[in-house]
Order: C-alpha cells, then structure tokens, then sequence
C-alpha cells in the first residue's frame, strides 16, 4: 500500500550540474505521505531548486531512486514525465508567477490548457472552478479579466495557489511562495494555501530559508548542503 | 496546438511593436524582391513587345544589338547607313511582303524623330500582335506631317493641328539640349502634328513619326550638320526638288513564309553592291537582354541579402525576447509544457511574423502596382500588370517562408535548451 500512501518516494538521490564538479544536491532519504504538509528548509545552495526541478520531472538524477505517486521517474520518457507534471503536480514560485500578458483568469486556467486529467477533475467546468477558487482565495471577481501584470504582489501570489490547485493535483510544491510577502501576510497566505490543499486532499510540500515558518506545517526537514 | 496558438498571439501581442518593425522589415524586403522580379519582366516584356510582327531588322553591316538598338529602340548613332537602292531591290523581293525603312538623326524636345513611310502605320505591330492605332488623326501623307506617340503627346501637351520644329541631332536621354553643340532647330520647316497614336508600352509612344521626303527637305540647305549661311529655301520651294532619300539607316521586313526567315537573311548578308546584314530581332533582343541581365541578377542578390538581413533581424529579436521571456517559459513548463511545446511556441511566432510580412509586402506591392501602375505605364512603358502574381513569385515567396522558417528554428532550438538549463524555477 506504499503506492497509495506515499506521494514523494526519494532514495539515495544525487544530481551534479553538467558545468560542476561537486554535486549540488544529495538526498539519502525522503518519503512524504498522503495528505501531509510538509517544510523543507536549506541554506541557498543547499539545492531547494534543483530538487523541485527533479520531483517535477525537468531533470533527471545521476543516480538514486525517485517516485511520485509510486511512479518512478526515470522510468518515463521527457513528453511522459511532462505529462506527468502537468497532471499531477501544481507550482508555487517566489515571484513572477503569473504570465503577464494573459488575464487573471486565463493563468489560472494554464494547467487544464495542458492536462486533460486536470480539466476532467474540475468537474467539467474549469471556469466555474477557476472562479471558485479564486473566491475562496479572497481575490475579487472582478480582478479575474485583468490581466495579470496589474495585479499586486500579494494578489499575483493567491491567483498562482489558485493556479496550482485546479484540477486538484496531488502535490503542491512551493518554492519559497511568501518571500516577497510581508510576515504578517506570509501566515494568512500560507494558512489558507493549507486549508485548500487540505479541501483537495493534496499533499504540500513548502520550501523556504525561512525557518520561523516551519512551526505552521506538520513536518520539517533539512536539506544539507553537500 | 490551438493554446499555444492563442498563448503565442498574446505573448505576440504584448511585444507587438518591435515584433511590427520585425515584420515590416520583412514587407520591405519582399517589396523589394516582387519589384525587382516584376521590373525585370515587364521591362523584358517590353523589350520582346516591340518588335512584334516583325522578321527581320536589315541595316549596314556592323554590331547586331547596336542595329536593335538603333532601329527598335532608337538608342546611339547610325555607325553606318545603307544606300536607298539597296533597300529598293530588297523590298522587291518576291519573299517580302512589306518593309519599312528607317531614318533617324533628328530630335524634337528630347524625343527621337523618325523618318519613314505610312507603310509604318500598316505593318508594325507590338505586344500580342496588334496594329498601331491613332486616339486622333491619321497617318501622315504629305511633308511637314508628324504622327507622335501617346508619350509625346501627353508629356509636352500636343494635339492635332499643333505646329513643331525639329532639332539637328539625335536626342539625348538626359533631354538636355545645348544650341552650340547639338545643333540647331529646323525653325524654318515647321511640321504640323496630323495624328496621335493610342500608347503602346513600346519606343513608338516616345518617338515624333515624319515622311522621309520630310526630311530629305528639311535638311536640303544643310551640309555637314549646320544650315548654309545665306542659302533658304521654303517649305513651298523644297517641294520643287527630288525628294527621294539617298541613305537609310535601317529596314525591318515582314515575310509571307516565316520560315524563309533565314533564306532572306542570307540573302541580304550576300548582297552584292554594299555590305548589309539582317538580323532576327528576338535573337538581338536575347543577346541585348544578357547584357542587362547582369544588372538584374545583381538587384536580385541585393533584394535577397536585404531578405536575408529582414529574416536575421527577426531571428535576433526573437532571440533577445527569450531573455525576459525566460518566466514565462518556465511557468508553461510548470503547468506541463514540454520542450516541444516551446519550440511549437517559438516557431509559431517566427511563422507568423513571416507571414505577417509576407502579406504585408505583397499587399504593399499589389496597392502600389494598383496606384502608381497606370503613371509607370504611361513614363516609363513597363506595363508592370502583365506580371501579377504568378508561379515564379509564387516560388519567391515560398522560399522566404522556408527561409524564415529556419531563422526560428534557431530560437526555438535555444528556448528548448534554455528552459532545461534554467529549470523549472526563476532565477533573478
């Protein structure tokens, strides 16, 4: 039943940019479950990027073992892990996340253009959803046809959860979402990012420097330079 | 492939000023390359539509194109001339069917005039075989008559009944005169304009048509190019002497067998009494158009390095986009976009870009030959309809395309790199 239960199935992982000697990332062990909210924290350089980067399926390791959903990465051809990605796995960035010359709406609706699974889990609607998650998201209804580049810091910031939760993928991966947030926004919008994810029975996991938010998740991990 | 045909208009969109200049760069280019193609052949239209009808130019012995030259197109001076009974016994000829003589030398206001007979107005044709034909008036049939062309007529305001002078001396392209040099105007003759011929896109629109008895008269009091001092003579005295020319420039000749065309030829090149030739006027004109033909392969390599340079240009702009496209890149990764997806994007953009200029250019050409076609017909005789887009600009522009689908393949190629180097995350 590991399949089922375990989202983030990491063994012995290692990755060494092609320009390097020394490894960027080594990770002997990782197993997130189903459901779980998840911290990761790292010095810069300790290799935050370069792990999102191969549990998205962008990259491949040198060697060690990596499965998502019980699905083992390097098993799948580059069209198969993009498809993958797009089907189950929803991004966070530090900022600059929205593509600026659509609208609010239409960056919302950017994983159903590319997952047919994400469409289909919206119940049919993406727009309805798109829509609904953006009200929940406390964005006003009427910001949805703007586009994207008008919108402040913090709203570009709930409109790209909003993003990352349609379709409701079974991880969130967040790469350092509330850096360019002031602290008393950073809690409420990790709060609620929790509160949907926990809604689509997704799994988080949130990575950032900052240490004081760890108290917020279930868990935490370091992640060791090597 | 119908999102990234929408995510590609709006990224378009957003940049849509330099990608305009991009496209128009290409428009401009393409103008060039069309017109250049289209000048070449209506201008070789032109040159083959002159000569319609007729078999063979005879003349003195000499250089083939400058025969053409002279007695087509009415370029340069006679090297030679032939002698009047020469031209008697070839038009005797029992394989000849017609022949109109040729005499050049005078000018009027910059046009050439031509001596010759009202046989001209019968036999030549031009273009698709068709007869000369008069918006007003009639052949000329006494002396003193003038038959100009449509150009003539236009461009120095001429009707029928007006009154000209012609000038001793052949004219000069630039149309510039100098009383000193070029001798003097034949005031004491006057001519009046008896006909007007419908424009022809050939030399025929740019030449004032006179009898050679005309001519034989007007030059009675001359020798060695300038009037004899003390000695007038009256239209209504020249009339008095024998007004048979004595030399010719040049004979064009119409057979009743085409296919006699090189017996007459050989015929005329064993004259006995003076050395003459004749040659086949769409030979000449091949032999004269791979003169001008190099000047036109070379426009043809400027037209396609300015091509080339337009397609550059739209690569290289592509190309700096990438740089602060380099988010947007990664967030379609994100959502599940794979490097293929990204080229698709890339090239998509590059496609359009091309076929925006594509357009642009053709539809600039098309607009400009649509409104400045009728006035270019009318100054310059290139009648630039006859070659709307056909298979040969049809190939031109589908090599442009092919071209420009290689110049995005570049930053395609660069984007698919690019966004596995980066990875999925932004990096300041």
């Amino acid at each position: 039943m590991r399949l089922v239960d375990t989202v983030i199935h990491i063994r012995d992982l290692r990755f060494t940019w092609p320009a390097s000697h020394a490894p960027c990332l080594a990770l002997p062990t990782l197993d997130v479950r189903r459901g779980e909210r998840l911290f990761m924290h790292g010095e810069s350089g300790a290799g935050k990027s370069t792990l999102l980067n191969l549990i998205g399926g962008v990259m491949l390791p040198d060697s060690g073992n990596i499965e998502i959903l019980g699905q083992s990465l390097t098993a799948l051809s580059a069209s198969a892990r993009d498809r993958f990605r797009g089907d189950h796995a929803g991004f966070i960035f530090q900022q600059f996340n929205l593509i600026p010359y659509l609208s609010v709406i239409g960056n919302v609706l950017l994983p159903c253009r590319f997952s047919v699974e994400r469409t289909r889990r919206t119940g049919g609607s993406p727009l309805a959803e798109a829509r609904r998650l953006l009200d929940i998201l406390d964005l006003d209804p009427r910001l949805a046809d703007r586009p994207a580049a008008s919108l402040s810091v913090g709203q570009q910031q709930r409109v790209s959860a909003a993003r990352a939760l349609i379709g409701r993928p079974e991880l969130i991966l967040a790469d350092e979402p509330t850096s360019a947030l002031d602290p008393r926004r950073q809690a409420a919008f990790i709060e609620l990012l929790m509160k949907e994810v926990a809604a689509s029975g997704g799994t988080l996991l949130f990575v950032s420097h900052d240490q004081r938010l760890a108290t917020l998740f279930d868990r935490s991990v370091e992640l060791r330079t090597p | 492939m119908k999102t990234l045909f929408l995510i590609a208009l709006a990224s378009a969109w957003n940049r849509r000023l330099t990608l305009a200049l991009s496209a128009l760069s290409i428009a401009l280019a393409v103008v060039l390359l069309i017109a250049v193609t289209r000048v070449r052949d209506a201008a070789q239209t032109s040159f083959a539509q002159a000569v319609a009808g007729v078999d063979l130019v005879a003349g003195p012995q000499g250089s083939p194109v400058q025969l053409l030259l002279h007695a087509v197109f009415h370029l340069g001076e006679a090297t030679d001339t032939m002698r009047w009974q020469s031209y008697q016994t070839l038009a005797a000829d029992p394989l000849v069917a017609w022949s109109i003589p040729l005499t050049l030398g005078d000018s009027h206001r910059g046009f050439p005039v031509l001596g010759t007979t009202p046989a001209f107005f019968r036999h030549l044709r031009y273009g698709l075989q068709q007869p000369l034909s008069f918006s007003s008036g009639e052949p000329f049939n006494g002396l003193f008559e003038a038959v100009v062309g449509a150009e003539v007529a236009a461009r120095l305001g001429y009707r029928t009944g007006d009154m000209i002078t012609l000038r001793h001396g052949s004219a000069h392209l630039d149309g510039h005169h100098d009383d000193h040099d070029h001798g003097a105007e034949h005031a004491d003759m006057p001519f009046r304009i008896v006909g007007i011929l419908l424009p022809t896109g050939t030399p025929v629109d740019r030449t004032v048509h006179v009898s050679l008895a005309s001519l034989e008269a007007i030059h009675l009091n001359w020798q060695g190019g300038m009037p004899l001092p003390g000695l007038a003579i009256s239209p209504q005295l020249a009339t008095k002497f024998n007004l048979t020319p004595k030399t010719l420039d040049a004979v064009l000749i119409g057979l009743h067998q085409r296919t006699d065309v090189f017996r007459v030829q050989r015929q005329i090149a064993d004259f006995t009494g003076e050395a003459l030739m004749a040659i086949l006027p769409g030979l000449a004109m091949d032999e004269l158009w791979q003169l001008v033909g190099s000047v036109e392969r070379s426009l043809q390599g400027v037209a396609w390095l300015v091509a080339g340079a337009g397609l550059a240009g739209m690569a290289a702009v592509i190309l700096a986009g990438l740089g602060e496209r380099r988010r947007e890149l990664a967030i379609l990764r994100s959502v599940g976009a794979g490097p293929r997806h990204l080229v698709t994007l890339l090239m998509l953009e590059g496609l359009t870009l091309t076929a925006a200029g594509l357009l642009t250019g053709l539809a600039l050409v098309e607009g400009a030959s649509y409104l400045f076609g009728p006035w270019i017909s009318a100054r310059l005789g290139l009648d630039l309809s006859t070659s709307a887009f056909n298979a040969a600009e049809f190939r031109l522009v589908a090599s442009v395309f092919a071209t420009g689908l290689l110049a995005s393949l570049l930053p395609a190629w660069r984007a698919s790199r690019m966004s596995l180097a980066d990875g999925l995350v932004p990096r300041l």
